[in-house]
């Protein structure tokens, strides 16, 4: 999770349902909180474009995997090198233990394995799949938090290489 | 052929070159939305021999739905054309790009990933690694004191958005900063090294408000129309393809906007005394970057290509820079730089006799006898043009 000295650099938020009505969303709040979350780093654009890519691969997965009522926040905090992406949802039983379950198989010695089947997967797409990649390639720490009906998904990310 | 998905993609097939070209976005909700994307690829490859260019160096996102689909294509159709090469064309400038497309490769015999930047630019090596920082500082210096002038018969205003493309070492960046004081200020150049050094130098100078950024000039990240005023100095003319590079800037201008770019007629730098031998080097050096795809003669055809690009109000302007500007050490210092790579690196490169490296360094010293000489001239001339794009 994120320590306290992190600091806050923006925060987004709408209903869950409005949310979900529409796929491209995804591209554009992820587009939206890279684009601004990027100004300050040495390369802005190569980092916009990495950020974007590993936050449209959370978004996405919870566009498909959420709860019903409530609304879906983004919040992303900065410590030095590196960002922690913090998304809230509206969250039920299934939806809790899908996440969870992500998150133990990210511990796992096997995660290349798992990442690797999931990406070239015959048939239907693997739910997992954006989660295993922000965790084998970015090297990102996820966490899940549930909490009276809402789960905060927490990705600790660093783009070593936005020079 | 061209295909466009709510101007989010685009891609078409080039027959000429067996290239299939994907730029823009892919962040489809499912396959479905690709099919007229992933069927074009497949009447693509039924048409071609030999070998397949998947173009994907513009594609700037793609999500894993639209990932999946398109290795699930180029899985099914390598493996039935097995007497075809396929080979996925990304771009160093994106993170993600080669290792994700890697991926495929490493699971499909005759799919091979090429990473586009480092094939494109042949003398890129000799530009990019630290030795060339030298040259480049002490050509700033010189040709400063020229161009702050002709900025502003170019166009250039204080306080509008600027992008100085192939910023090399960042020196420019830091003048025009500190001169003109723009909105915004976008520095870019393909070389990790420079841009490393520009951003220790912007730090220095406590400059924190120069975007350094990573990129490839002919293939840039940059929304169309974003700067009011787009300088690319002594770049054109170590390019191989500079109309691509000129195309780009073009489109990265805002309307009403101005692209301003310098560049070199190396043949004719010259000097007294000792003439005959200055000029007979400096032929030389316009014969071996030709050998290198490199046109250090570009400089009086600027404003030809600048037109053929599309811009209007095209202005060209020439300066000599001299020992007599002021330091004629500092002239001497930029020559001494020019030997050390051309003749020291480049020439030996291309595989040049020991007799004939020895009579172009004579060039050079002789070059810089002049300069040093109280008496003597030497100069270097630069071509500056700059064209307006239609509004």
């Amino acid at each position: 999770m994120c320590s306290e000295s992190a600091n806050e650099l923006i925060e987004v938020s709408m209903r869950m349902d409005d949310f979900s009505s529409e796929w491209m969303h995804c591209d554009r709040i992820s587009s939206y909180i890279a684009r601004l979350v990027a100004q300050d780093r040495p390369d802005p654009l190569y980092y916009e474009n990495l950020f974007s890519s590993a936050m449209n691969e959370l978004l996405e997965t919870v566009y498909l995997n959420h709860g019903s009522e409530g609304d879906l926040t983004c919040r992303v905090r900065r410590m030095d090198e590196t960002d922690v992406i913090e998304i809230g949802l509206p969250s039920d039983e299934k939806t809790s233990d899908f996440y969870t379950d992500v998150v133990s198989a990210l511990d796992g010695r096997d995660i290349e394995d798992l990442y690797n089947a999931a990406l070239f997967a015959a048939g239907q797409r693997d739910a997992r799949l954006g989660m295993f990649e922000l965790a084998v390639d970015y090297k990102a720490k996820i966490t899940v938090l549930t909490s009276s009906g809402r789960l905060t998904l927490s990705t600790q990310i660093a783009f070593g290489g936005a020079q | 052929m061209v295909m466009a998905n709510k101007g989010v993609f685009q891609a078409g097939f080039n027959e000429n070159n067996q290239e299939f070209i994907i730029s823009g976005k892919l962040r489809p909700s499912n396959e479905i939305e690709l099919e007229s994307l992933l069927r074009g690829i497949e009447e693509a490859v039924a048409n071609v021999q030999g070998r397949f260019y998947l173009n994907v160096k513009r594609l700037a996102y793609i999500n894993n739905i639209a990932f999946c689909a398109l290795h699930r294509v180029i899985a099914q159709l390598s493996s039935r054309r097995l007497d075809v090469q396929f080979v996925i064309v990304t771009s160093s400038v994106l993170g993600w790009s080669t290792r994700k497309f890697s991926a495929i490769a490493q699971r499909n015999d005759n799919v091979a990933v090429a990473e586009y930047d480092t094939e494109f630019y042949p003398g890129q090596s000799f530009l990019e690694d630290g030795g060339f920082i030298p040259i480049l500082r002490n050509q700033t210096r010189l040709t400063w004191r020229h161009e702050r002038d002709l900025l502003t018969q170019h166009g250039l205003q204080p306080g509008t958005d600027v992008a100085d493309i192939c910023c090399g070492i960042g020196d420019f960046a830091v003048l025009l900063k500190k001169e003109f004081d723009p909105s915004r200020l976008l520095a870019l150049d393909h070389s990790r090294s420079s841009l490393e050094y520009a951003r220790k130098i912007a730090s220095d100078f406590g400059l924190t408000d120069i975007e350094y950024v990573y990129g490839d000039a002919a293939e840039l990240l940059i929304a169309d129309n974003t700067f009011d005023f787009v300088t690319c100095r002594h770049s054109l003319q170590i390019f191989d393809k500079p109309d691509m590079i000129l195309r780009e800037l073009f489109r990265i201008c805002k309307p009403g906007g101005r692209v301003y770019v310098t560049n070199e007629k190396n043949s004719h730098c010259l000097g007294e005394p000792r003439a005959d031998s200055i000029q007979w080097t400096y032929s030389e050096v316009a014969k071996l970057f030709s050998h290198f795809k490199m046109d250090v003669e570009y400089g009086p055809k600027s404003g030809r290509y600048l037109m053929d690009t599309g811009f209007e109000d095209v202005k060209v302007d020439t300066f000599m820079v001299t020992n007599r500007d002021g330091d004629p050490q500092d002239f001497a210092a930029v020559i001494q730089a020019w030997e050390d790579v051309y003749a020291g690196q480049m020439a030996r490169d291309r595989g040049d006799s020991a007799e004939f490296i020895a009579r172009f360094r004579q060039g050079f010293q002789d070059h810089i006898s002049a300069a040093l000489h109280p008496k003597g001239y030497a100069g270097w001339p630069i071509w500056a043009a700059s064209g307006r794009k239609p509004l």
